[in-house]
């Protein structure tokens, strides 16, 4: 039933971003930027505010034109085309539910507008109010709900709309942690593993690992890296991957010869010798596992370690080789 | 709320100060009112006489009058309603393109409607005048509403452009997506947002026209196609050995009472278009 209502009326195919390049008022918000998502498949666009990554999404979506590069939808250069014939659907941080009507006649007002028949559009409707678990709420203004109900809206808005594409603007990020955590196998049911693409701008990197099949990495308007969630945790391709993937930050160790030593600090690991001599800074106990700052010769380390293990004030870390990343100090860049 | 420190004032105080300014701001309407239905022996007899003297005279001497009053109501009825339709038909899509731009132009044109807002119309009913001449406009009470839209324009632009610029951009964009056109864009999501916007804009220019005296008093001169404000002054100046007080608050009275009708009827949506974007969200 998901399949059936996530795909589209024309055949779907894959979303392709070629050499993006975006410039506002003189300053270079994205610069191409080579991109690929295929059917079914969550990219995550990662990155801090301000890294173009929302940029990527209303570029896509026809709300703002590219300078440079094309935008190809299931092999059509879609870059000239106007939002509305584009058959993307998006849902808005803000979730942008229409104030003024009820959430029903939110989720009627496109199909109406576009001259679906009147017994189908309530046909779907009732089918994605049912599938979301909205039919109480269907006569409630977007005011009367929730946080967690006004997104489920926008999205039944958004399938409704049977995009070949799914686009989706930080959507979790107006609600509170535990109803993100909630949310995010649901989420991953409904919209993956159809025939769209979907592709998910966040800046919260367990968000996107959670979520995504792969994830792209940006900074400063540039692709840092795109792979899957376990491709960037473990083999990092410059620094600022290797900082924005994995909590606690990577530590990062100047070794004196124009690199830096990255080395995670779940990959710490106390021993009888060898290793560096640490001090105890801070400790702080999650119950499963406890998190420490210690002093090294280095610079301070985070470490995490099981919360079972009873830790010294002082005593020695190491790490195996297989665990460090190397990078070179001047580009970021892994070596 | 009842223990706010913003409502701990002593009751006495407060009641007085309200009591004050309902006195001041109603005072001179109630003694229209009271005017209206005294003879005009009555009045001249001040207070001492309240037991007797009530009359309706001046209301049907108005009303019976060649032209009868209602004919002056009708005419300012048809000259209010076209030019608020004229007006908000022309001001509210040129408010929505100036809401959209975020340029230099924008605060060109910004800044020239402001201007074009703050002229004192007086200073221009001679031009007036004279385009109305030459273009055969004088004594046609349609062509009144010309004058009234254009110089309501640029003050009904303004506020309504505010309105459009403070609904979220996100909720246009979303049914951009959805594939609605300009116009339906406008018809199903942004208008009834800005409903509250659109009344109490159009009021002012109803109020305006309503009570416009100068280009009404020039314009037309034929006493059947006199608006409220001119045939007042008429009424006033109708005799020569005395001044008509009854009859001239009675016609005070009646053209007040469509505008209270219609202040009473959109109330809501006044209030909430003059507080329309003092909180968002």
């Amino acid at each position: 039933m998901i399949n059936t209502i996530a795909s589209g009326a024309g055949p779907t195919g894959d979303l392709r971003l070629e050499a993006l390049n975006r410039r506002i008022a003189g300053r270079q918000i994205l610069a191409g930027i080579d991109l690929a998502v295929a059917p079914g498949e969550c990219l995550a666009l990662l990155g801090p505010s301000g890294c173009g990554k929302t940029t990527i999404l209303r570029l896509i979506a026809g709300l703002e034109r590219p300078d440079g590069g094309r935008i190809l939808l299931a092999g059509r250069d879609i870059t000239a085309l106007s939002p509305g014939r584009r058959q993307v659907a998006m849902v808005f941080q803000s979730y942008a539910l229409y104030p003024h009507l009820s959430v029903e006649r939110n989720l009627l007002l496109g199909m109406e507008l576009r001259g679906v028949p009147r017994q189908r559009r309530q046909q779907e409707a009732d089918r994605v109010l049912s599938m979301l678990q909205l039919e109480s709420f269907r006569s409630r203004r977007p005011s009367e709900l929730s946080g967690g109900q006004r997104q489920r809206v926008a999205l039944a808005r958004a399938l409704l709309r049977r995009p070949q594409v799914f686009l989706l603007d930080e959507p979790m990020s107006n609600l509170d942690a535990q109803l993100r955590e909630e949310l995010r196998p649901q989420l991953r049911a409904i919209l993956c593993g159809g025939e769209a693409p979907v592709v998910y701008v966040t800046h919260d990197q367990k968000e996107a690992m959670g979520i995504a099949d792969r994830i792209a990495v940006l900074q400063n308007g540039r692709l840092q890296q795109c792979g899957t969630p376990q491709e960037l945790y473990a083999s990092p391709a410059n620094l600022v991957v290797a900082s924005f993937i994995g909590r606690p930050q990577i530590n990062l160790l100047d070794r004196g010869d124009g690199s830096l030593l990255g080395i995670r600090p779940e990959h710490l690991q106390a021993v009888e010798e060898g290793g560096v001599a640490v001090r105890v800074l801070s400790r702080e106990w999650h119950g499963a596992s406890q998190q420490l700052t210690v002093a090294s010769p280095h610079g301070d380390l985070r470490w995490i370690t099981s919360g079972a293990e009873p830790i010294n004030d002082q005593l020695r870390l190491g790490w195996q080789l297989q665990h460090e990343h190397r990078f070179d100090l001047d580009t970021g860049l892994r070596c | 709320m009842s223990s706010s420190p913003l409502r701990q004032r002593p009751a006495l105080l407060r009641i007085s100060m309200v009591a004050l300014l309902m006195l001041w701001s109603l005072a001179p309407m109630l003694w229209q009112l009271y005017t209206s239905l005294r003879t005009p022996e009555s009045l001249l007899a001040g207070l001492a006489g309240l037991g007797g003297g009530w009359t309706l005279a001046n209301y049907s001497a108005v009303l019976q009058a060649d032209p009868p009053f209602g004919v002056y109501l009708l005419n300012s009825t048809v000259v209010g309603a076209l030019s608020t339709l004229l007006t908000l038909a022309l001001a509210i899509p040129c408010a929505y393109a100036l809401s959209r731009r975020s340029d230099l132009l924008k605060l060109v044109i910004g800044g020239g409607l402001l201007a074009a807002a703050v002229f004192p119309y007086v200073l221009l009913f001679l031009a007036l005048l004279q385009v109305a001449r030459q273009l055969g406009l004088a004594n046609n009470l349609l062509a009144l509403c010309l004058p009234y839209a254009g110089l309501s324009l640029p003050l009904a632009v303004l506020l309504l452009q505010a309105a459009f610029a403070d609904l979220p951009v996100e909720l246009e964009e979303n049914a951009l997506l959805e594939g609605f056109s300009l116009g339906q864009r406008l018809r199903w999501i942004l208008l009834p947002l800005i409903g509250p916007a659109v009344v109490s804009t159009g009021l002012l220019v109803f109020l305006f026209s309503w009570n416009e005296f100068p280009i009404a008093l020039t314009w037309l001169s034929r006493s059947e196609l006199l608006t409220l404000a001119p045939a007042m002054a008429r009424i006033a100046g109708s005799s020569v050995f005395t001044v008509p007080h009854g009859a001239f608050a009675a016609a005070t009275v009646l053209g007040g009472v469509p505008l209270l009708a219609l202040l009473l009827i959109f109330q809501r949506q006044i209030v909430a278009g003059l507080t329309q974007g003092a909180i968002k969200g």
